[in-house]
């Protein structure tokens, strides 16, 4: 049966296109309502689960979020870590910025007065396997972050690092290296004075 | 922030998607018709430009549909539940719609193209037979505006529509010069030797492979890009 | 053409080998290549690419006597889509660092031919038994493709299988290429090249 449609032929045969429409549009939302939240979760642990072991002792439940304006006037959202007390123990900043290949995105814990970091955590990377990827990878180069002064600024050395202002690259991939430097060293020069300037909590 | 540094980001943006993130050798999208592209380098070409256009005018179609309804907190959505009463608090995300929206963009931009092409170029209509309605299934399309929803998620960090446009322009780019090439080179292999189980997809891979080499040489490129246009706009 | 359709097991034996979407009707490789860097986000992109082929057949053999010719495609884009959403939710739910390593590509299902074409050549003309026996049979060719290339990748790139180690850097040096883009393709034509060889030898031995 070959019959050309005509218009209202086009649109008699579009009823089904319009049920399973409703159809999938429905089931999509239940998806939605059932899954959504734990997605949400699971964004969220992505930081809240490495902010124990960046800023020790941190309880992640108490963790309290705030927005503030960096001084490149964009809004960033850092986390003030607490003990289970509620006694600030310390920041954790997001940073992110151009590696060697493409965006590196970091979190670096520091202290409650963001003179010394704590700790340094590399959420995303798409650097050089076997090269780059040792910023990830190797805990030798993360763990050296740990106990470095915030100012001045860091510096990355190929050897012999000065134990409090000094990284060491990694072999073979100093520019990874010294991204990874450059993006603590901004993150923290860009949100210093906004973090300073909020107020004092209370203790709970 | 200056408007030339909006240029120089936007050219960055071009740069880094057409030559170091180059759509075919290093995000595998756009695959079928590279590999299965005609000997003749002028087709090629045109089939390139095809699909830049489609890819320029579903990503504009994609940002703004996302910008303004499917991101969280989208200002559209925001506006209809407070017209009918709704709790302002909450923050609407209806962005488990965005595979089926940007599917649909994407069909109704080639079918676009295709009329436009029919009307004004018949005789290219004609050359390019059924390739034309194919381009739908190109990833590479669908990648873009994937790529583009990736940057509207942080509310922080909003892509402009510009650097949308000149993400899926660069792409087009980048797609058009590999399957150009290619194309060059399949010309040149009809006079090569090749063993008989590479004949045909086998030892296009192959080349494919060395082409993707090629290019891991632009990795790294679009810093040294940023800083040589900044000091030149300076 | 042979007088009778194929049976339900012939469908499903015919999708793994003699039939395998990548190897020899090299459809939906885009996929193929970005996710074999290593065992794992591979047999994750098979189960998802699994679920929604076998679904989708599903749900078109269902609907196939109300389908209008005009509309067909159409409406195989839409439900390809829909499961394709649902199942990338599920795997951002349960699975979200695999998610997040796989980003688009699961997403990119939707634009798999291998989908659309069973759903066009099969699903919308035979019944449910059928349809399913093809998706299943597809699904396992998709999944054993995707095997072996991720396998030759993760082995000589990185010497894990499945993440763990199973070459030890002194017998086998690692070849980085293996897991970068370069790799994705040299494995994927070596594989192409040995699989047309078998088929030649047999060709040809069959002809003696």
């Amino acid at each position: 049966m070959n019959q050309t449609p005509t218009r209202g032929n086009y649109l008699t045969q579009a009823w089904l296109v319009i049920l399973l429409a409703l159809l999938y549009g429905g089931a999509l939302a239940a998806v939605q309502m059932g899954l959504g939240e734990r997605i949400q979760k699971n964004k969220q642990n992505e930081t809240y689960d490495q902010i124990p072991q960046l800023v020790p002792g941190a309880d992640k439940a108490k963790t309290v979020e705030h927005e503030i304006q960096g001084q490149n006037h964009k809004h960033a959202i850092v986390y003030e870590a607490r003990n289970q007390q509620g006694t600030r123990l310390g920041w954790v900043l997001p940073g992110s910025g151009q590696g060697f290949a493409d965006r590196i995105e970091l979190l670096i814990g520091l202290d409650p007065p963001l003179a010394t970091i704590l700790g340094l955590y590399v959420l995303d990377q798409k650097e050089t396997p076997g090269l780059g990827n040792y910023i990830t990878s190797a805990e030798k180069f993360r763990d050296q972050f740990s106990g470095k002064q915030t100012d001045p600024p860091l510096a990355v050395v190929k050897m012999d690092p000065d134990p409090k202002h000094e990284i060491q690259a990694i072999t073979g991939a100093t520019i990874s290296s010294t991204s990874v430097s450059q993006i603590v060293n901004h993150t923290i020069e860009n949100l210093r004075q906004p973090i300073l300037d909020l107020p004092a909590t209370a203790q709970h | 922030m200056s408007s030339m540094e909006l240029v120089v980001g936007l050219i960055q943006i071009v740069i880094s998607a057409a030559l170091i993130n180059n759509f075919v050798l290093h995000y595998f999208v756009g695959i079928c018709p590279f590999l299965g592209v005609s000997r003749r380098v002028d087709m090629a070409f045109g089939m390139g430009c095809a699909v830049t256009f489609v890819i320029s005018l579903a990503a504009f179609l994609s940002w703004t549909f996302t910008y303004y309804i499917l991101r969280p907190g989208a200002p559209l959505p925001a506006w209809v539940w407070h017209a009918v009463g709704g709790d302002a608090s909450v923050s609407i995300d209806l962005s488990v719609l965005s595979y089926i929206l940007y599917i649909f963009v994407i069909a109704s931009s080639v079918q676009f193209v295709e009329m436009y092409v029919r009307k004004y170029f018949p005789a290219l209509y004609k050359s390019f037979g059924v390739f034309l309605p194919l381009i739908t299934t190109n990833c590479a399309i669908l990648f873009a505006c994937l790529e583009i929803m990736k940057h509207l998620q942080d509310p922080t960090e909003l892509w402009s529509l510009p650097q949308a446009l000149a993400l899926a322009l660069g792409g087009g780019i980048g797609f058009t010069i590999a399957i150009s090439l290619m194309a060059g080179l399949r010309e040149e292999l009809d006079l090569c030797d090749v063993p008989k189980p590479f004949k045909g997809p086998g030892i296009t891979l192959i080349i494919a492979g060395i082409m993707a080499m090629a290019f891991m040489g632009f990795t790294g490129m679009d810093k040294g890009v940023h800083a040589a246009l900044s000091s030149l706009f300076q | 053409m042979a007088s009778s359709e194929p049976t339900a097991l012939e469908r499903l034996v015919n999708g793994i080998l003699p039939e395998n979407p990548i190897y020899r009707q090299l459809l939906g490789m885009c996929p193929v290549l970005a996710v074999t860097a290593g065992m794992r986000p591979a047999m994750t992109m098979a189960a998802a690419t699994a679920a929604v082929l076998i679904s989708a057949n599903i749900m078109i053999s269902l609907i196939r006597g109300l389908l209008k010719p005009h509309l067909r495609i159409l409406v195989f884009t839409l439900t390809i889509a829909t499961f394709v959403t649902i199942a990338d939710r599920f795997l951002a739910a349960f699975m979200y660092q695999m998610s997040k390593q796989l980003g688009p590509y699961v997403p990119l299902i939707i634009v798999n031919c291998l989908i659309i074409s069973r759903c066009e050549i099969c699903a919308s003309k035979q019944g449910l038994r059928i349809a399913i026996a093809d998706a299943v049979g597809m699904s396992l060719g998709f999944t054993l493709a995707l095997a072996s290339i991720a396998t030759v990748r993760e082995l000589l790139g990185a010497g894990t299988w499945f993440g763990l180690p199973v070459l030890a850097e002194s017998w086998w040096p690692r070849w980085g290429i293996m897991v970068l883009p370069p790799g994705a393709f040299l494995a994927l034509g070596l594989l192409l090249a040995t699989a047309q060889w078998f088929t030649q030898r047999r060709t040809a031995n069959s002809h003696k």
